[in-house]
C-alpha cells in the first residue's frame, strides 16, 4: 500500500503550475498525477518520491492537502485485478496509470482488496 | 462606578431625572435641538419620562452629516478637549466632540465593561483596536487604565509583533475585532504556536463588527478562554455602550448613561422588549455632543428580564445586522451575519468568506465565496460537490434566495484587521 496526496486547487490558469513549483523547489519528484474536477475547482492526486516532506512543504505553503492509502499494481495485472475485486464486491473508487507499467487504484476497502488480490496471485507494488 | 449596581426602579428613576436635565440642557445650549423643539411645537418641560421621548423626532446620521463639522455640539467649544471622527464612506466623516467630563464618563463605561467580563487590575490588557480618530483603541485604553490594569497600546497591524508582545508580556486580555482575533489565532498557528496552550488569553473583548455564536465558539476553541461582545459607536462615545457579562446572554446597556428604544425602522413606532427592531439611543450624560433618539441603524432585541449576573441594566441581543449593511437581493433582505452563521457551523470550510452580488439582466445574483479549510480531509470529489450543495441548500433555506457557492483555496480571500470587508456589490443602480 502506498500513500497518495490529494490537494484542493481552484481550476484556473496558474494553480497547477504553482503547486508543481512548490514541489520542484524542494526537489520532490512527481511520480504520478490524476486530476478530478468539478466546476471551478478540483482535486489533484499525486504520488511523489518523498511523501512526508511533500506533505509538510505543501502545508507550509498553505495548501489544503491530505494523504490517502492507494494500491499500485502492474498494468499487466489490470484485467485480472479488476475482475478479482469485482467478485469480492470491492469498489474501485478511482484509478490512474503510472509510467506505462503501473496502475494506481483507490478502493473502498484496502485490507480486503489486498487479501483478494493476493489470493488471485496479484502483487501490490511499492513505489 | 457605584451607579451601575442600582435596582431596576432606581435605574428608571435616574434615567427620567437625567433625561429632564438633558432636555433642558440641549434646548438651552444646542441651536440644532432648540430649532427642532420649536419647529415641532414641543415644550421641553413636557418631557418628563422616557415614554415622552416619542414626541421628539429622531436624530439621524444625515443630521450629523448635514451639520458637519460641529453643528450638533451643545457645549461651549472652549469646553471641548477631544475630537474623534468616523470614516465617511460618502462625503464628510462624522465628527464627535467630548468635554473633559465626557472623556471621563467614557473611560468609566469601558472600565465597567471590562469588569463585568471578569477583567481585574491584575490583568495585562492588549488593546489591538486602531488608535487614532477611530474610537476603538482609545476607548478600551482609557477603560483598562481606569480599571487599573496594565495596558499595551498595540493598535492594529504588525501581527508578528502582536504575538510576540502576548508571549513576552503575558497578555491576559485581548481587545480587537473578531475577524482580527481569528487572524491572530491563525497567524499564531502558522508560527507553530498553540494559542490555548502557549498564550495566556483569558478574556477577549471583541466588537466593532457583528459576529455570530459560531464565531464565539471558534474564538474560544482557538484563541481565548472567554470571548465577550462589546458594543458602541463613536456618536455615542465609542465602545463601551453595552457589554456581555459572564453569562454571555445579551449585552448589558449602561442605562444610567443611555436610554434605549427599539423602533420599527420603517414607521418609527416604538416596539416592546422581545421585538426585533432598530435601536435608537438618547445620551443622558453627554455634555459635548449629546444626542436625542439617535438612530443607530443596528438591529437588535431588548431584554429587560433580570440577568443571573445580578446587574439590572437591560440587555440587547447581539446585533443581528445593520439597516444599511443589509443587502436587498431580489427584493429580499439578506444580512451577512446570516451567511456567517451557516458557514461557521459547517465542517470543511474556514470562517473566511466573501459575498458578491451582481445583476444579470433583471435578476440579482448572489455568490458566496468560501475557503476550503486547511485541514481538508477528503480525497473524493463528490465530498466537495456535496459540501457545496449542502451549503447552497442551507443558504436557500435561511435566506429564501438561491446563492451559488464557490469554493476557493485557503488564504485566498482578503483578511482584514479592521472591519472585515466581506461584501462586494457590483450592481450599478
Amino acid at each position: 500500500m502506498i500513500k497518495q496526496l490529494s490537494v484542493f486547487l481552484e481550476n484556473r490558469p496558474g494553480r497547477l503550475a504553482n503547486l508543481l513549483d512548490v514541489l520542484e523547489r524542494h526537489n520532490i519528484k512527481v511520480l504520478a498525477m490524476g486530476i478530478a474536477e468539478a466546476g471551478n475547482y478540483g482535486i489533484v492526486r499525486l504520488i511523489v518520491d518523498r511523501k512526508g516532506e511533500a506533505l509538510e512543504v505543501l502545508r507550509g505553503a498553505n495548501m489544503a492537502v491530505n494523504e490517502t492509502n492507494v494500491i499500485a499494481i502492474s498494468l499487466n495485472d489490470l484485467s485480472s485485478a479488476v475482475r478479482t475485486l469485482g467478485k469480492a464486491n470491492i469498489n474501485i473508487d478511482y484509478a490512474y496509470t503510472m509510467d506505462c507499467q503501473r496502475v494506481i487504484l483507490k478502493v473502498n476497502n484496502e485490507a480486503e482488496a489486498i487479501k483478494a488480490l493476493s489470493g488471485a496471485g496479484i502483487r501490490a507494488l511499492d513505489v | 462606578m457605584c451607579t451601575y449596581k442600582l435596582s431596576r426602579s432606581e435605574l428608571v428613576e435616574l434615567q427620567n431625572k437625567r433625561l429632564r436635565l438633558l432636555v433642558k440642557y440641549v434646548f438651552e445650549r444646542s441651536p440644532f435641538y432648540r430649532r427642532r423643539f420649536i419647529e415641532n411645537g414641543i415644550d421641553p418641560e413636557s418631557i418628563r419620562t422616557k415614554e415622552d421621548l416619542r414626541r421628539i423626532p429622531f436624530t439621524t446620521k444625515a443630521d450629523l452629516r448635514d451639520n458637519y463639522p460641529l453643528g450638533l455640539v451643545s457645549s461651549d467649544l472652549s469646553q471641548i478637549v477631544r475630537f474623534h471622527a468616523s470614516s465617511g464612506t460618502t462625503g464628510n466623516p462624522t465628527v464627535v466632540a467630548y468635554t473633559k467630563q465626557d472623556v471621563e464618563s467614557w473611560a468609566e463605561l469601558n472600565a465597567r465593561c471590562l469588569e463585568i467580563a471578569g477583567v481585574t487590575p491584575k490583568d495585562v490588557v492588549q488593546v489591538s483596536y486602531g488608535y487614532g480618530l477611530f474610537t476603538g483603541g482609545l476607548g478600551l485604553h482609557y477603560g483598562a487604565e481606569r480599571l487599573g490594569a496594565k495596558v499595551i497600546p498595540a493598535s492594529t497591524g504588525n501581527t508578528k509583533r502582536q504575538l510576540k508582545l502576548m508571549k513576552d508580556l503575558g497578555t491576559t486580555v485581548i481587545c480587537c475585532t473578531p475577524s482580527y482575533g481569528l487572524f491572530l489565532a491563525e497567524s499564531a498557528r502558522d508560527e507553530g504556536l498553540d494559542p490555548k496552550r502557549d498564550l495566556k488569553l483569558r478574556v477577549g473583548v471583541f466588537g466593532a463588527e457583528p459576529w455570530s455564536e459560531n464565531t464565539r465558539r471558534r474564538l474560544e476553541e482557538q484563541f481565548v478562554e472567554s470571548a465577550h461582545d462589546i458594543y458602541g459607536m463613536s456618536e455615542l462615545n465609542g465602545p463601551g455602550v453595552a457589554m456581555e457579562c459572564v453569562m454571555k446572554d445579551g449585552l448589558h446597556v449602561w442605562e444610567d448613561h443611555y436610554i434605549v428604544e427599539i423602533i420599527d425602522p420603517n414607521t418609527g413606532e416604538v416596539l416592546e422588549p422581545g421585538e426585533k427592531g432598530e435601536m435608537a439611543v438618547t445620551t443622558i450624560m453627554k455634555e459635548g455632543m449629546p444626542l436625542l433618539r439617535y438612530r443607530t441603524r443596528d438591529i437588535t432585541i431588548l431584554d429587560d428580564e433580570p440577568c443571573e449576573c445580578g446587574l439590572n441594566h437591560a440587555r440587547i441581543k447581539r446585533i443581528l445586522g445593520r439597516t444599511d449593511d443589509m443587502l436587498k437581493i431580489r427584493g429580499i433582505c439578506v444580512f451577512p451575519s446570516q451567511v456567517e452563521e451557516i458557514l461557521m457551523k459547517t465542517e470543511g470550510v474556514s470562517p473566511h468568506y466573501q459575498l458578491i452580488v451582481d445583476r444579470e439582466g433583471v435578476m440579482d445574483r448572489l455568490m458566496v465565496r468560501v475557503e476550503v479549510s486547511e485541514d481538508f480531509k477528503t480525497d473524493r470529489l463528490t465530498d466537495l460537490v456535496n459540501l457545496q450543495q449542502k451549503l447552497e441548500e442551507e443558504l436557500k433555506d435561511t435566506l429564501s434566495i438561491h446563492a451559488v457557492v464557490e469554493l476557493v483555496e485557503p488564504k485566498k480571500l482578503p483578511r482584514s484587521e479592521g472591519k472585515a470587508q466581506r461584501i462586494i456589490d457590483m450592481r450599478k443602480i
